[in-house]
C-alpha cells in the first residue's frame, strides 16, 4: 500500500523511461514472431502440406496469442501506473515533462487520440494489401492484416464509429471542465483577491495558490480534469484491447508492431528535435550574452 | 442487423429488420449478402444478340496508364498461374445474381454512405442502390429506406409503352419530394442525426443515388450525383453512369441557363458549395441542383460478368478498369481449400455464409481494402453483382 501512495507523477518519468525500454523489447519479440510465422507459412505453402501442417500451425497461433496477450498486459500496466499518478497530480500528467513537443502537439486529453487506432490499422492494412494484391485476388491468405475478413472489417467499422462517438462525448466533457475555469467561484475569487492586493490588505500566504481560500477552489477544478483524464485513458486502453480482440493472433502481432514502431519513432524524433532546439537556444543566448 | 446474409439456394430469404431503435442507431454500415434467388430466370439466347439500347458515354476515368499496365500484368500473372482454377465450382448450379457488399467509414469521422439491396424486389427484378450523403447522413438513410419502395411502385404501375427514363425520373422525383417534405417536418429526425442542432430545416443536406435494376433481360442504371455503376462484359469495362460534376460541359450549361453559377473553390462547385450537379435533397440549391437521373438501359448478354456500384470513396482512387479487374479476378478465383479463419468467439452471421459462394463478397471487400490502401479520404461503399448466368 505504501508503494501505491508513494507513486508520484515525478516518478512516472522514471517509469516511462523504463517502460519504453520494455516496449523496445516487446517490439523485437513481436517482429521475431511475425518473421517466424511468415517463414513457417512459406514452408507450408511450398510443401503443399496445408493439412499436415495444421497441428503445427495451431501451436504457432497459440504462441502468437500469448505474445499478443503479454504486450497488451504491458499496455495495461502503463495505464495502471498512469492512473495512480493522475490521482496524485493530474496537472503534471496532463502536460508531462517526458513528452516531446512533437508528441504534445498531437495529444488528445493526456495521450493518443483513440480514433488514431483505426487510422493506424487501415494504414498498415493498406501497405499489406498493396504488397499482397496478387495473392488476395486469388483468395490466397496473406497471413497479415490484408486478410481481414468481411466480418472483421464490419466489426472494426462498428468499433470505429462507437469510438469516435465516445471520443466526441469525452471531448465535450473536457470542454465543460475547461469552460469552468471562468465559473462564478473563480471569477469571484480572482476579483476578491485582486482587490485585496490592490488595497494592500493581505499577506501572500493568505491569497497564494496553497492558501485555505484558493486551494479548495483549484482542487475542485483539478478533480474535474482528473475524472475526464481517467475516461480518456480508459477509452485508449479499451479501444486497443477491442481492436486486438477483433484481430487474429498474427494480425494482432502486425498491429502491435505498427503501434510500437510509431510510438517509439515519434518519441525519438520529438526528443531529438527538442534537444536540437534547446541547443540552438542555448548557443543563441550565449552569443547574445557575448 | 449489422450483417445480413442469405445463404445458399435452399433458404428462403426474409430481410432481417433491425430489432430495436438502438440497433438502427448503429447504422448498419456493413452488410454481407450472398444471395441466390429461387426463381431463376433463364435468359433467352436472342437477348444476347440485341444491341445496347444506349451506349453510355465513356467516363473521363482517372487515366492512370502506368497503374493500369502494372495492374494488368499482375492480373495476367494470376491468370496464368491459376488457369486451372478459374472455372467455377460445378456445385453452384444457380444462374441468379449473387452479390457482395462492403461499406465502411474509412478515414472520415462520419459515416454518410448508405447501401440498399433488395433481391426480387419486384417480380424477377433485383434492386441495388448506393447513396452517398453530404451535409449529414439522413437523406442517404432515407433513400436507403424508401427508394426501392418508390421504384417498386412506379415499376409495377408502368405501362408497356413507358420508357425506363420516365419511370426512373418519376421515382427519383418522388424520392426527392419525400426528403424535402420530411426535412420540413424535421421534428422526427433520428437522434443520431448530427445536423439536427445546426440546421433545423435540414435544407443543406443531400445524397447521391445510383440505382441498378437487374431484370431477366435488362440492366437499368439510374444515376444522380457522383456515385457510379460500371459493367464488365467480355473483359470490356463500360461505365453505365456518367458522374454529375458541375464542370461537365452539359451540366455547366444547364446550371448557368437556370441562373446558377459554378465557382471553383476546392474544385468546381455549384454556387461554390456543392461538388456535384445533381442530388437528392439539397433544397437550397434548387433549381441548379436537380434530382433528375440519367438513365442507361442495356440488354443483358451472355458475356456479362459483373456489375460494380460504388460511392466516390472507391472511384476517387480506383479506376473503372482496376475495379472491374479486381472483381473479375475474385469471381473467377478458385476457392481456398479452407476459408481463412475468423477469430473471435462469436459465431458471426457472415462466417455462417462462407459455405455458400463468397466470391462476390471477396470482390467487394478487396475493392474496399484497395480504396483504403490508396488512402481514400471518404467513406467507401462497394456492391459487386455477379451477372454470369452459366454457372
Amino acid at each position: 500500500m505504501a508503494t501505491r501512495t508513494e507513486m508520484r507523477a515525478d516518478n512516472f518519468n522514471e517509469f516511462f523511461r523504463h517502460w519504453l525500454g520494455e516496449q523496445n523489447q516487446d517490439l523485437r519479440q513481436l517482429v521475431a514472431a511475425a518473421e517466424a510465422y511468415e517463414n513457417r507459412r512459406r514452408q507450408l505453402q511450398n510443401c503443399h502440406q496445408n493439412r499436415a501442417g495444421n497441428g503445427h500451425k495451431d501451436n504457432g497461433e497459440r504462441v502468437l496469442g500469448q505474445i499478443v496477450e503479454k504486450v497488451v498486459q504491458h499496455y495495461e500496466k502503463y495505464y495502471e501506473i498512469k492512473s495512480r499518478c493522475e490521482n496524485q497530480d493530474v496537472l503534471a500528467m496532463l502536460s508531462p515533462s517526458w513528452r516531446s513537443k512533437l508528441e504534445d502537439a498531437f495529444v488528445w486529453i493526456g495521450g493518443w487520440r483513440p480514433s488514431m487506432a483505426f487510422m493506424l490499422l487501415y494504414s498498415k492494412l493498406g501497405l499489406q494489401v498493396e504488397a499482397g494484391l496478387a495473392e488476395l485476388m486469388r483468395s490466397v491468405p496473406t497471413g497479415d492484416l490484408a486478410d481481414l475478413s468481411q466480418d472483421q472489417i464490419r466489426r472494426v467499422d462498428e468499433l470505429q464509429l462507437n469510438t469516435i462517438e465516445e471520443e466526441k462525448r469525452i471531448s465535450e466533457k473536457m470542454a465543460k471542465q475547461q469552460q469552468k475555469m471562468a465559473d462564478s467561484s473563480m471569477t469571484e475569487l480572482s476579483h476578491v483577491v485582486t482587490e485585496m492586493i490592490r488595497n494592500n490588505e493581505t499577506r501572500p500566504e493568505e491569497i497564494g495558490f496553497d492558501s485555505a481560500r484558493v486551494r479548495p477552489v483549484l482542487k475542485e477544478k483539478e478533480e474535474g480534469l482528473e475524472s475526464v483524464l481517467h475516461m480518456a485513458d480508459e477509452l485508449r486502453l479499451t479501444t486497443l484491447k477491442k481492436v486486438i480482440n477483433i484481430l487474429s493472433p498474427i494480425q494482432g502481432v502486425h498491429f502491435l508492431i505498427a503501434a510500437a514502431e510509431l510510438h517509439l519513432r515519434v518519441h525519438e524524433w520529438g526528443t531529438q528535435r527538442d534537444a536540437t532546439a534547446a541547443a540552438a537556444a542555448a548557443s543563441s543566448s550565449r552569443n547574445a550574452g557575448n | 442487423m449489422a450483417s445480413v446474409c442469405y445463404g445458399g439456394e435452399t433458404k428462403t430469404s426474409t430481410p432481417v429488420e433491425p430489432s430495436s431503435k438502438s440497433a438502427r442507431k448503429r447504422r448498419m454500415e456493413i452488410h454481407q449478402f450472398n444471395f441466390v434467388p429461387a426463381d431463376v430466370a433463364v435468359m433467352s439466347p436472342e437477348s444476347g444478340r440485341k444491341s445496347q439500347k444506349r451506349e453510355a458515354s465513356s467516363l473521363d476515368a482517372n487515366s492512370r496508364e502506368a497503374e493500369a499496365e502494372e495492374f494488368q500484368k499482375k492480373c495476367l500473372n494470376v491468370l496464368e498461374s491459376d488457369s486451372e482454377g478459374s472455372k467455377s465450382d460445378p456445385e453452384v448450379k444457380s444462374a441468379g445474381p449473387k452479390f457482395g457488399l462492403t461499406s465502411v467509414c474509412g478515414q472520415r469521422r462520419d459515416m454518410e454512405d448508405a447501401v440498399a439491396i433488395h433481391p426480387s424486389f419486384s417480380g424477377g427484378s433485383h434492386f441495388y442502390g448506393v447513396y452517398d450523403g453530404h451535409g449529414c447522413s439522413h437523406v442517404a438513410m432515407k433513400c436507403k429506406e424508401r427508394m426501392h419502395e418508390i421504384v417498386k411502385h412506379e415499376v409495377e404501375n408502368r405501362t408497356n409503352e413507358e420508357e425506363w427514363l420516365e419511370t426512373m425520373t418519376k421515382s427519383f422525383s418522388k424520392m426527392d419530394e419525400e426528403v424535402t417534405e420530411w426535412s420540413r417536418n424535421s421534428g422526427q429526425l433520428s437522434p443520431n442525426c448530427r445536423c439536427e442542432l445546426q440546421t433545423p430545416q435540414c435544407d443543406a443536406v443531400g445524397s447521391t443515388a445510383v440505382v441498378a435494376l437487374v431484370t431477366e433481360d435488362k440492366i437499368i442504371v439510374s444515376n444522380c450525383g457522383d456515385s457510379r455503376a460500371v459493367i464488365c462484359r467480355g473483359g470490356v469495362v463500360t461505365p453505365l453512369s456518367n458522374d454529375h460534376k458541375p464542370d461537365r460541359p452539359d451540366e455547366l450549361k444547364r446550371i448557368e441557363d437556370s441562373g446558377g453559377r459554378v465557382i471553383y473553390w476546392d474544385g468546381a462547385r455549384v454556387l461554390g458549395v456543392l461538388a456535384m450537379s445533381r442530388a437528392i435533397g439539397d433544397n437550397y440549391l434548387k433549381p441548379y441542383v436537380i434530382s433528375e437521373p440519367e438513365v442507361t438501359v442495356i440488354d443483358r448478354t451472355p458475356e456479362d460478368e459483373c456489375l460494380v456500384l460504388a460511392s466516390d470513396g472507391l472511384w476517387d482512387v480506383v479506376s473503372n478498369e482496376t475495379a472491374c479487374g479486381v472483381a473479375r479476378m475474385c469471381l473467377s478465383a478458385k476457392k481456398p481449400k479452407s476459408p481463412p479463419r475468423t477469430p473471435g468467439n462469436e459465431i458471426s452471421v457472415s462466417a455462417a455464409c462462407e459455405s455458400s459462394d463468397k466470391a462476390c463478397s471477396d470482390a467487394s471487400i478487396l475493392l474496399t481494402k484497395l480504396a483504403l490502401a490508396r488512402h481514400t479520404a471518404d467513406n467507401v461503399s462497394v456492391v459487386v453483382v455477379d451477372l454470369r448466368k452459366d454457372l
